[in-house]
């Protein structure tokens, strides 16, 4: 009786039914080449399974691993280094608007900076032009520090003006406004304090971002298709 | 939505050791898992709770490595029409096979659709029905693929396998 080779194989992997297992151990009791292939199989298998198996031991990488934490659920692509260098420019933007004395603050109501809709505040003004128009690192009296996608792929920018520093996402109806923090008069005046006033829009906008901030290519890409 | 990240996470290290048996290199193994984790997540809208994760994200992976090597295969390809005419013929990989153990210079032979039968089987444990559904291949494909590969590595590592 003959016993092809992927049968052999088969049994030595343990994955035939009773019947023909006996089949194989029959034809295994009367040819001595046929147990030693068995065994070559089950050896090799012993050794690829163990030339592998440290790699499962291994820790994961940190790349790898931060894909999969609850923060950053909806990122599309990477998700390291390139947030670093641009939130110190926000930073250095938001000092350098400091040093040029805007502070302050009349609310960005006062200034014609925001308008209602549906119940919800939406850029107005100055504000929606900025947002609008500017690309990030522009010049002006409102300034657009980073640009980013929210976890709705909607576009959001992060805005620092002289009556109040925030957020605002881009929908059908204009530029909701998501997060203002006012420029606090003492605060404004002292650029450690001013920092760490700047840390919690920064945050804010690390939680909502989904994926990296956009580059200028692509920052002037959304600008031309109106940020949709 | 938590569960499902957590479950991949823990499903993480496998991953690694299948993209291991699968790619040239430790480096490039973990970039195939970056791109495979990157389209579990877009795609996590395909993945069926209560079915098995383990097979999806071998599926999902295994696609992204042929992706990936099919672009390579194509810039290679270019490399050679622009140098053949210089001479350059060489197989670049040569030395840094050196560094390579018996082990992974054997499995590198294999033709790839033999490499991922004994991959999914040996190194990853599944069963044959598990591997011939990850592969999308008959059960008499899979077994034939498997014993081919077994066969060449037992030749090439010899009486030590």
């Amino acid at each position: 009786m003959s016993i092809d080779p992927e049968m052999l194989m088969a049994y030595a992997d343990g994955e035939l039914g009773p019947i023909e297992a006996k089949r194989v151990e029959r034809a295994i009791a009367e040819d001595p080449a046929l147990a030693e292939e068995v065994a070559r199989h089950r050896a090799l298998r012993t050794r690829l399974a163990g030339h592998f198996a440290p790699v499962a031991e291994e820790p994961v990488p940190d790349r790898l691993a931060a894909m999969l934490r609850p923060k950053v659920i909806e990122l599309p692509v990477r998700k390291r280094a390139a947030s670093i260098p641009t939130w110190t420019r926000w930073g250095a933007a938001v000092a350098a608007s400091l040093v040029l004395g805007l502070a302050i603050g009349h609310g960005l109501q006062d200034e014609g900076m925001v308008r209602t809709e549906a119940g919800q505040l939406y850029a107005a003004g100055a504000l929606a032009d900025a947002l609008d128009s500017q690309l990030a690192a522009n010049q002006g009296a409102v300034r657009v520090a980073v640009t980013f996608r929210n976890a709705e792929g909607r576009y959001c920018r992060v805005f620092t003006a002289r009556a109040a520093d925030g957020i605002a996402c881009h929908d059908p109806q204009g530029w909701l406004l998501r997060q203002t923090h006012a420029a606090g008069t003492a605060a404004r005046t002292d650029y450690v304090q001013a920092g760490s006033a700047d840390a919690r829009v920064m945050a804010a906008a690390q939680e909502m971002m989904a994926g990296d901030p956009l580059d200028a290519d692509a920052e002037a890409k959304a600008r031309a298709s109106g940020w949709r | 939505m938590a569960a499902f990240e957590d479950d991949l996470l823990a499903l993480l290290p496998r991953l690694r050791r299948f993209a291991r048996a699968l790619a040239r290199d430790a480096a490039d193994a973990d970039d195939l898992c970056q791109v495979a984790l990157e389209k579990a997540l877009l795609g996590r809208a395909s993945w069926q709770p209560g079915t098995r994760m383990d097979s999806w994200m071998y599926r999902i992976m295994r696609n992204s490595w042929i992706d990936t090597t099919r672009s390579r295969a194509r810039a290679a390809q270019t490399f050679v029409d622009a140098e053949a005419g210089l001479g350059v013929g060489a197989d670049g990989g040569a030395e840094a096979r050196i560094a390579l153990s018996e082990v992974d210079v054997a499995l590198h032979t294999l033709p790839d659709e033999q490499r991922e039968a004994v991959a999914l089987v040996l190194i990853e444990g599944l069963a044959y029905k598990e591997a011939a559904e990850i592969l999308d291949v008959p059960m008499g494909t899979l077994t034939s693929r498997l014993v081919r590969g077994r066969q060449a590595l037992m030749a090439q590592l010899g009486e030590a396998a």
